[in-house]
């Protein structure tokens, strides 16, 4: 466990010697709160537009999502399909971005540990991927 | 249809409250109102569910890493066990009957309430043993609460099995992380909600795209159940962090006991 930063202890507590630095935890926690935010703001003005779009236009919904391309379409045409498609997908993606942030971070603090371990996160997700595909 | 999708998005709220305040994913709650009460098919009902698990998991960390409560570098260590299993969990799910794996994980879950409730003359009793180790305020009782991981290696391999299990039921994931994390590593019942929390998202957005890209996901269902979860995941943590942690054990012991009665259901169909 790396102690890179001493400035971080600034609340006047003692730390343990093999704390991790709480710069870096901070940085990462101000990473999730942010991504968190973002993805999940998106996904819900997305299926808003999908709901407000559909009331406007009536029509059926089909019983199933398009794919991302096809859905891009709808979206461009703002059909509510569309809408309803990439606030599912915004929301199915927000947790890889997550993740991928923490590696960045983690590499840049040279916190190698972790680094690995959100690393194998990642790519144990895109195993997952594959695997359930097939 | 209409009706429908409004009834979906009020049950999302309720159980994404409930799943927000324990950790879980919540789809205990959206799955059997949603199928029994609600004549949504099964599978349309998982893919809601799982697209839930993800909503429950990003709303709620908000909360809980503003607060302080989640262990981030634990939460890190935990997904990264739970997902190594569910994939192996996706590969051996032909060899198991269901049925056969639902008694089993019932009976799991029975001994963890058990467990559980056992446990509860620990709340408060925590040490610091400088692994991941974390600090935060618990606003019900206005205390610093300050501990070290404990048993790092076997509630990886208690994850593992979790996050194993969870990929052939498709359910359970956060219930025994929960339990795991409180009972084994010694890491206080509100931290190890918001670490389970955390934890969560990982999984079910895999399981999620999957989902998704085989067209087993209904926008009819999917998005109120969304937007739903997205209101009460919010509400959920706010109220848990008020209630002292003794309270929260006995909710999440009575949320184990509903689950095994679930899982016992499903294994005698």
């Amino acid at each position: 466990m790396s102690t890179v930063d001493d400035r971080a202890d600034t609340e006047g507590h003692a730390e343990p010697a093999d704390r991790p630095a709480p710069a870096v935890d901070e940085r990462i926690d101000r990473l999730v709160r942010r991504v968190l935010t973002v993805g999940l703001s998106l996904s819900a003005i997305l299926l808003c537009a999908g709901f407000v779009t559909w009331a406007a236009r009536g029509g059926d919904m089909p019983a199933t999502v398009p794919g991302p391309l096809s859905a891009a379409r709808s979206l461009a045409a703002l059909d509510p399909i569309g809408f309803f498609s990439y606030g599912l997908l915004v929301l199915i993606l927000t947790p890889f971005v997550r993740v991928a942030g923490s590696i960045v971070i983690f590499l840049r603090e040279h916190d190698w540990r972790f680094a690995a371990v959100t690393g194998l996160v990642l790519v144990s997700m895109g195993a997952g991927l594959l695997v359930g595909s097939l | 249809m209409i009706v429908t999708m409004i009834l979906v998005f009020l049950t999302a709220i309720v159980a994404g409250a409930f799943g927000g305040m324990l950790g879980v994913g919540g789809g205990m709650v959206l799955i059997p109102v949603v199928t029994l009460f609600l004549g949504v098919p099964m599978k349309v009902a998982i893919g809601a569910s799982i697209v839930s698990v993800i909503a429950t998991s990003s709303a709620a960390q908000i909360v809980y890493v503003r607060r302080g409560l989640t262990n981030t570098r634990l939460g890190m260590v935990l997904e990264l066990a739970t997902s190594l299993g569910a994939i192996l969990g996706g590969l051996t799910a032909v060899l198991l009957e269901a049925r056969v794996l639902q008694g089993l994980f019932g009976a799991l879950l029975l001994w963890t309430a058990w467990g559980m409730h056992r446990g509860r003359h620990a709340d408060g009793a925590h040490e610091a043993t400088g692994l991941l180790p974390q600090r935060y305020l618990d606003e019900s009782t206005g205390q610093t609460v300050e501990y070290g991981v404990h048993r790092l290696p076997l509630g990886m391999g208690l994850s593992f099995i979790a996050g194993n299990v969870s990929g052939l039921l498709g359910v359970g994931g956060g219930s025994v992380k929960v339990p795991v994390t409180n009972l084994l590593m010694n890491v206080p019942l509100k931290a190890a909600i918001a670490t389970s929390n955390f934890a969560i998202g990982v999984t079910a957005a895999t399981s999620a795209a999957i989902y998704y890209g085989k067209g087993f996901m209904d926008p009819r269902v999917a998005a109120p159940t969304a937007l739903g979860i997205l209101i009460g995941a919010q509400i959920g943590p706010r109220v848990g962090a008020r209630l002292r942690s003794h309270v929260l054990r006995i909710v999440f012991t009575l949320l184990l006991l509903a689950f095994a009665v679930q899982m016992f259901v499903g294994a005698a169909r």
